[in-house]
């Protein structure tokens, strides 16, 4: 452990010199792919967030706000970076039972903002659990399937006690309620689930009783404003001026950006107020806005390019622990960014779920972060040691 | 071993990326094609949208124009109120804010806000709501200052029509209204100018001048927030530079002929009385004064009537809705003598030395004519008939001429029996009645007898107060009838004269000067002589020339009109019509004046004071040389020996005939039951 110190990069005597040469070439060896595609993306965020916050003309301070927390970001991304993956995967349960206490302290004392209580105030800022259970679910699984030796896929009872592992946090999120974020983590813990390979006959199954709970749950679990969501995504002229509006104001915002888009700062759509939450959910239509067809490309192409890199890392992974854990943080990153441009592109109901790097938000850029971290640390491991 | 192990589970695993970069690929083909379909083949629809999302169109109202009187008084104008509105859909989420703050500053209590908002509540939430009309400055001041705190809250500026003179000359200012379904399409015929909420004129000049007195409405183009809040102009706005703008045109000032100085004087000789007074110049058929009484205050009509005010302008008796200078005729009565003597004098029947005999009454076939001097006139000529208007002379005339024709020619000559085509709407044409009128009328053969009562203007022969004035403004300047004008110019705002109005000859009436010259002694006389039916109604100073008229309304027995005070004693609305027409100063003469007092009973008393206030007003306002009070002393004293004389010597004369020391009433055009 203490050999891969990079605070001791500082030399201190010669043979710390000595050490230095060697931690250079393996610093040069490292891959800093999804670190530089994580900067990228974050700079293109951050510009775009101080487009997005402009109110009369004046750049609100969120930009700063962010960058602050992509700073501690990366501090806590150094540290990660000196810790063995091991020592992930034996901390593993004890940061999701920590997590599952800071979920029920939200519940308890946190912070109500629009009707929902998701923040527990420290201070002037407020930090989201929910957020950051996102990789704890990750970690939680990856760890429960490293140990787990089921053969030949996995039955009822095998799935027990890891769907179990997930509705607890999910049933805590929804109570918040963060519809977003636990719908994240049911989909997170799913698709490991389903990577895990499911029997053919429970798979089938559960598939018939998900079609049949669907329209119940639709009925009875979700609030009025849920289901109104649903109802306008399906027909959003149905209530232009009320919960379709959002949809609406995002699909014009986008569309109107046409091939250029219509200039950095220019963009009416978001300098208007026309569209909502633009600086966190919607700050894709900003961007669309402002920078048209091609822009849009290119964010598209970066997070391609990220996610690509993230499988490769997994798929490089040569333990089973890594893979799966680089796995699940790569299915992390992917459904949020499927589900959030799907929301603000009018493909899928309106669902509160951050954009990676882009969206406005401590909690979510710093789990990003961390995540980031992580799959550096995997990617680099055998360097490391 | 299960290192082993986990490598081939690895190798397994590592197979089934397979999958995860089919559905990678699938997803980012997914988002590719809606970009596509977002930006490519919907972006200049989208394009369009977010302009129009951003951009409002605001309404710039264009005033109206003012209307002014001949020296530039303002008698209509039009003043600012401001409303304050909140439009729901913006306040939503903001409620619990906006309200307090707005019930701070408006001093309405929360509670009343809210109780308006909740009414409202069916209606779209994007329509305004009223909380308020006619804010103060201060208010209006504050709200302006917080508004960027309190969305969905907005002041309407709203420009009130008013008429500054409130009820006086109502009927010709006239008023506006909101545009309603039936006149929506008339006034859209051309080009679509109007739209349903727009207000037009709906009566008098309002209605007559409206294409020039409205404006065009201008447009704003405001860049607003989502939450329809206008954002900062000038260099604030980054998005849009500058806020384009379709200045508003506003409408042209009217200048009228109107002097509102007569018409204040002819307001307040009315009183309450029920009538009218049109006044005009008979140089040029400028209308100097135009007033219909009782009236109504057109500011209330351009604002939204209160429906009780409505309901009492509807069923008051007296008829204040109604214009009684165009849009009401009358018997003309005595006034209407003086087409009978030109007739005379023109068709050859009378002369100036012709003389007919007044003992009271004839005998026409099997009827009795009375004259309204019970006793009689004794010998008249026609100057003397016209001064004391004595109804045997004017019958004994009307048998000498060969059919009422004659008289209608002659009144048709004078302006009588049409419209006089002065530019106002519903003026009609009144009657004057031939031989061929009634057959056709009433399928019956005229009655010589009919002739007699047409002669001292009864009967079927119906005038309007405007025809009347016309007729002694033509009689004034010595037989040239001008189309009676109200509107002298139009103006821009800057005070451009855009169009002007002049004098327009309708026709010339041929008259020899003889026949004028008679007719003007006797009208002289009326005023100017002892004799005459409104010697008290004379102007030391200003000679005046007019004559008076009683027109019946119902028929009356003979006996009830020769009591003492008979008319006031029968009910109102039988007691005659009092009129008055005339003009001053007798030579050359600036103004010509025809009144009407309805069941005023008598001429001289009971119209003549008005006209006498309009044309003392109007001779002191224009000619101060001449009829100020102090140049008319001063002149009188040079004359007042001479005055002293000739009233010594009509004194006398008045012991013979005691009744006409007052002045009485002038006619009674009495058809008695025929005889059995």
């Amino acid at each position: 452990m203490t050999h891969t110190s990079m605070e001791s990069a500082i030399p201190s005597d010669d043979s710390g010199t000595q050490r230095l040469g060697m931690y250079e070439e393996e610093l040069k060896k490292m891959n800093w792919n999804l670190l530089i595609l994580e900067v990228i993306l974050f700079g293109i965020g951050v510009w775009n967030l101080i487009s997005a916050s402009t109110v009369q003309g004046k750049a609100m301070g969120l930009y700063k706000t962010q960058l602050l927390w992509f700073g501690v970001g990366m501090i806590l991304t150094a540290l990660l970076l000196l810790i063995h993956c091991s020592t992930l995967s034996r901390m593993a349960y004890v940061i999701y039972f920590a997590n599952l206490v800071l979920l029920i302290v939200v519940l308890l004392i946190g912070r109500s903002s629009l009707g929902a209580k998701r923040w527990i105030s420290f201070g002037s800022f407020g930090v989201q659990p929910s957020e950051f259970m996102k990789l704890s679910m990750v970690l939680c699984l990856a760890k429960y399937f490293e140990t787990d030796r089921t053969v030949g896929g996995y039955g009822f009872k095998e799935l027990l006690l890891p769907t179990f592992l997930m509705i607890i946090p999910c049933g805590l999120i929804i109570l918040e309620p963060d519809l977003g974020t636990a719908m994240i983590i049911i989909l997170i813990g799913l698709s490991m689930l389903l990577f895990m390979k499911i029997q053919p006959k429970t798979l089938l199954i559960l598939g018939t009783c998900a079609a049949i709970a669907l329209p119940l749950a639709y009925q009875f679990a979700l609030k009025p404003y849920q289901k109104q969501r649903v109802i306008s995504f399906i027909d959003p002229m149905a209530d232009p001026k009320g919960s379709g509006w959002n949809s609406l104001q995002s699909k014009i915002a986008i569309g109107s950006g046409k091939l250029f888009g219509k200039g950095y700062r220019k963009g009416t759509q978001s300098q208007l107020n026309f569209l909502p939450e633009h600086h966190t959910d919607f700050i894709f239509s900003v961007f669309g806005e402002e920078h048209g067809f091609v822009g849009c490309v290119i964010i598209l192409s970066l997070y391609l390019a990220f996610l690509l890199n993230g499988m490769s890392v997994a798929y490089q992974s040569h333990d089973k622990f890594g893979l799966l854990l680089a796995l699940g943080i790569i299915m992390s990153f992917f459904w949020q960014i499927f589900i959030n441009l799907g929301m603000v592109m009018g493909i899928l109901p309106i669902v509160g779920v951050p954009l990676p790097f882009m969206s406005y938000g401590g909690s979510s850029l710093i789990t990003s972060v961390l995540e980031v971290a992580i799959l550096t640390n995997i990617a680099n491991k055998k360097l490391m040691f | 071993m299960a290192f082993l192990g986990q490598e081939q589970q690895i190798r397994e695993y590592q197979e089934r990326f397979t999958y995860l970069y089919t559905v990678l690929f699938i997803v980012i083909i997914l988002f590719l094609s809606r970009l596509v379909f977002l930006q490519i083949l919907n972006g200049d629809k989208m394009r369009r949208v977010s302009e129009e999302n951003r951009i409002r169109r605001i309404k710039i109202s264009s005033p109206r124009g003012m209307m002014l009187d001949r020296n530039r008084k303002i008698l209509v104008d039009n003043h600012p109120s401001f409303d304050l509105e909140i439009i729901p859909q913006y306040l939503k989420q903001y409620k619990n804010e906006v309200i307090p703050l707005l019930s701070k500053i408006t001093r309405i209590p929360i509670s009343d806000i809210n109780e308006i908002l909740e009414k409202s509540e069916d209606q779209p939430s994007f329509i305004p709501i009223k909380i308020k009309t006619d804010l103060t400055r201060d208010e209006v001041a504050e709200i302006e200052t917080w508004k960027i705190s309190m969305p969905g809250v907005q002041i309407q500026e709203e420009i009130k029509r008013t008429n500054i003179y409130k009820d006086i000359a109502a009927h010709l200012l006239g008023y506006i209204g909101e545009v309603n379904t039936i006149e929506l399409p008339l006034l859209n015929k051309k080009n679509s100018l109007y739209k349903l909420g727009d207000t037009t004129g709906k009566f008098g000049l309002e209605k007559e001048m409206e294409k020039v007195l409205r404006g065009v409405d201008g447009e704003k183009i405001v860049e607003v927030d989502a939450l329809g809040r206008i954002k900062l102009e000038k260099g604030k706005s980054r998005v849009l530079s500058g806020t384009l703008e379709k200045p508003a045109n506003p409408g042209k000032n009217l200048v009228l002929t109107i002097d509102q100085d007569l018409q204040l004087a002819a307001t307040k000789a009315f009183g309450d009385k029920t009538g009218s007074i049109v006044a005009i110049d008979p140089r040029n058929g400028e209308v100097l004064a135009m007033l219909s009484r009782p009236a109504f205050d057109p500011t209330e009509f351009s604002r939204g009537i209160p429906i009780n005010v409505w309901n009492q302008l509807l069923t008051n008796e007296n008829h204040p809705l109604m214009d009684k200078t165009i849009q009401d005729h009358y018997s003309p009565g005595s006034v209407f003598k003086v087409i009978t003597a030109i007739a005379g004098l023109e068709e050859g029947v009378i002369d100036e030395k012709t003389k007919f005999h007044c003992s009271g009454s004839i005998k026409v076939g099997n009827r009795i004519y009375h004259c309204h001097k019970k006793h009689g006139h004794g010998d008249m000529n026609v100057i003397s008939a016209i001064t004391q208007s004595c109804d045997i002379f004017f019958y004994r005339l009307s048998q000498k001429l060969k059919s009422v024709d004659e008289l209608a020619k002659w009144a048709y000559k004078f302006g009588l029996g049409k419209k006089t085509g002065i530019q106002l709407a519903r003026e009609i044409p009144g009657l004057v009645p031939t031989e061929e009128w009634k057959k056709k009328r009433f399928n019956q053969v005229w009655n010589g007898g009919e002739t007699l009562s047409v002669a001292i203007g009864q009967s079927f022969l119906l005038s309007t107060i405007i025809q009347l004035a016309n007729l002694y403004a033509t009689l004034a300047n010595g037989g040239t009838q001008y189309r009676p004008y109200v509107v002298k110019s139009v103006e821009s705002i800057e005070g451009q004269v855009l169009q002007e109005f002049g004098p327009e000859t309708v026709q010339k009436t041929s008259l020899s000067p003889k026949t004028i010259e008679l007719i003007k002694q006797g009208l002289w006389g009326v005023i100017n002589s002892p004799h005459g039916t409104a010697f008290a109604q004379r102007l030391p100073g200003m000679d005046c020339v007019g004559k008076t008229g009683s027109a019946q309304v119902v028929r009356i027995a003979a006996d009830k009109l020769f009591k003492k005070g008979g008319c006031e004693s029968m009910k109102y609305n039988e007691r005659q019509n009092a009129l008055f027409a005339g003009y001053a100063p007798a030579k050359n003469p600036v103004i010509a004046v025809t009144v009407i007092a309805e069941h005023a009973c008598h001429g001289g008393t009971g119209a003549g004071p008005i006209a006498r206030a309009v044309i003392k007003t109007y001779l002191e306002k224009y000619n101060p040389d001449i009829y100020s009070e102090k140049a008319i002393t001063a002149r009188l004293k040079g004359q007042q020996k001479v005055i002293e004389q000739s009233q010594i010597s009509e004194e006398n004369e008045d012991s013979i005939s005691t009744d006409e020391t007052l002045p009485l009433p002038n006619t009674h055009p009495i058809e008695e039951m025929p005889e059995e």
